[in-house]
């Protein structure tokens, strides 16, 4: 039944119909670009004229339907109305000695030290976790920061990441409160301009 | 208690970083996630289920589980990848609730009487189009939604059976299915 065999034609799936050339009648609705056998194939031109309906209808669909985005503001705010009183705010960190017992949580406490972090030239704060270490009577506890950050590609990233480092271990004793600190800096990409 | 400074999150972070801080509990990360994605996703959700106010609420309900689920997601796929398929199945399940409606053949001919003395082309061109509503609205959920995705939003096969969670031959075959009853229902089969 084919007579002109066709790399491109595929085999018919269960429900699909072969056109008398050998191609499938999807194939004739999502025509390739660079390939001419559709514009040169009478059976393809067929298929397409029978289509023709659907694709017109299918064009007055997607134009009642788009290409302008909707407004979104509405979900947005409904979104972030529930989001707020679903916090998350992570473990408590102890600040100060044991008897002092005063507390920060790990989610406030990263936004500082994100902050602190995007100080620095160009840089991005991503993941940032804070876990204390053992807690001694008469003293603060150590705490250990692990801060992933995306940096400047054209940057000295060592120094960069000690720039970081300096920033964020500031931020958690000065500003924060917190005990001696440990940071770990993970690079996680790098960006192409500075900002 | 310590003041955060002010709100630093902005177009600068890509999706990485503030799905990273989300999952973290960073709301104004999140916030910005949300008004990235959302429009497009209330369009593909409008297109899918054909009511505006049905598909800001599926848009809804999907961020505010997607918030819920963010500690766990561990970004084998981008935000907005995981979102669209999550959108994309909760407006498949809304449309197998909500079927089966009316046979094909007889919406459509309330659709043809509906039409048929409009005056002008933008009457007529909305007229086409709710007639391709309706008969898509006769299909199968699964044939509807592949559909959908494929003619509407665009989509390769391969996008969509990621997205539905079927093989890319079982993307294809579905909307070939649902073409061709289109086709048919729309009058010019044949």
């Amino acid at each position: 039944m084919t007579t002109d065999p066709d790399p491109a034609a595929r085999r018919p799936g269960p429900d699909e119909e072969q056109l008398p050339c050998g191609r499938l009648l999807s194939q004739a609705w999502d025509a390739d670009p660079g390939d001419d056998h559709p514009a040169h194939c009478p059976s393809c031109a067929d298929a397409r004229r029978r289509l023709a309906g659907l694709r017109q209808a299918v064009l007055h669909l997607r134009d009642a339907s788009g290409p302008a985005l909707p407004d979104a503001g509405d979900v947005l705010r409904r979104v972030m109305d529930v989001v707020r009183l679903e916090l998350r705010p992570g473990a408590p960190l102890p600040l100060g000695t044991p008897d002092e017992d005063m507390w920060i949580m790990e989610s406030a406490a990263a936004r500082v030290l994100r902050s602190a972090a995007e100080n620095v030239p160009g840089v991005l704060a991503g993941s940032c976790r804070l876990v204390p270490g053992d807690r001694r009577p008469d003293a603060t506890a150590d705490i250990t920061v692990t801060i992933s950050i995306h940096a400047p590609a054209t940057a000295h990233l060592p120094s960069v990441a000690d720039d970081v480092r300096r920033a964020v271990a500031t931020a958690a004793t000065d500003r924060l409160g917190l005990g001696p600190t440990r940071v770990d800096v993970h690079v996680t990409d790098l960006t192409e301009e500075d900002r | 208690m310590i003041q955060p400074a002010a709100d630093a999150v902005g177009s600068g972070h890509d999706d990485v970083l503030l799905t990273a801080r989300a999952a973290e509990g960073d709301q104004d990360a999140f916030a910005v996630l949300v008004t990235r994605h959302a429009p497009r996703l209330v369009r593909l959700a409008v297109r899918l289920l054909g009511d505006k106010a049905e598909a800001e609420d599926a848009v809804q309900e999907s961020f505010i589980n997607a918030w819920r689920r963010l500690p766990d997601f561990r970004g084998h796929s981008a935000f907005g990848t995981w979102m669209y398929r999550v959108v994309t199945n909760r407006c498949l399940n809304a449309l197998r609730a909500r079927r089966p409606t009316t046979p094909l053949h007889e919406v459509l001919d309330v659709a043809a009487a509906d039409h048929s003395s409009s005056p002008s082309r933008m009457a007529e061109s909305r007229a086409i189009a709710a007639d391709l509503r309706t008969a898509l609205a006769g299909l199968s959920a699964e044939q509807a939604v592949c559909w959908v995705l494929r003619e509407l939003d665009g989509r390769s096969y391969e996008f969509i059976a990621d997205a539905v969670g079927i093989t890319e031959n079982a993307a294809r075959a579905r909307v070939f299915r649902a073409r061709r009853g289109l086709t048919h229902a729309l009058g010019d089969w044949r």
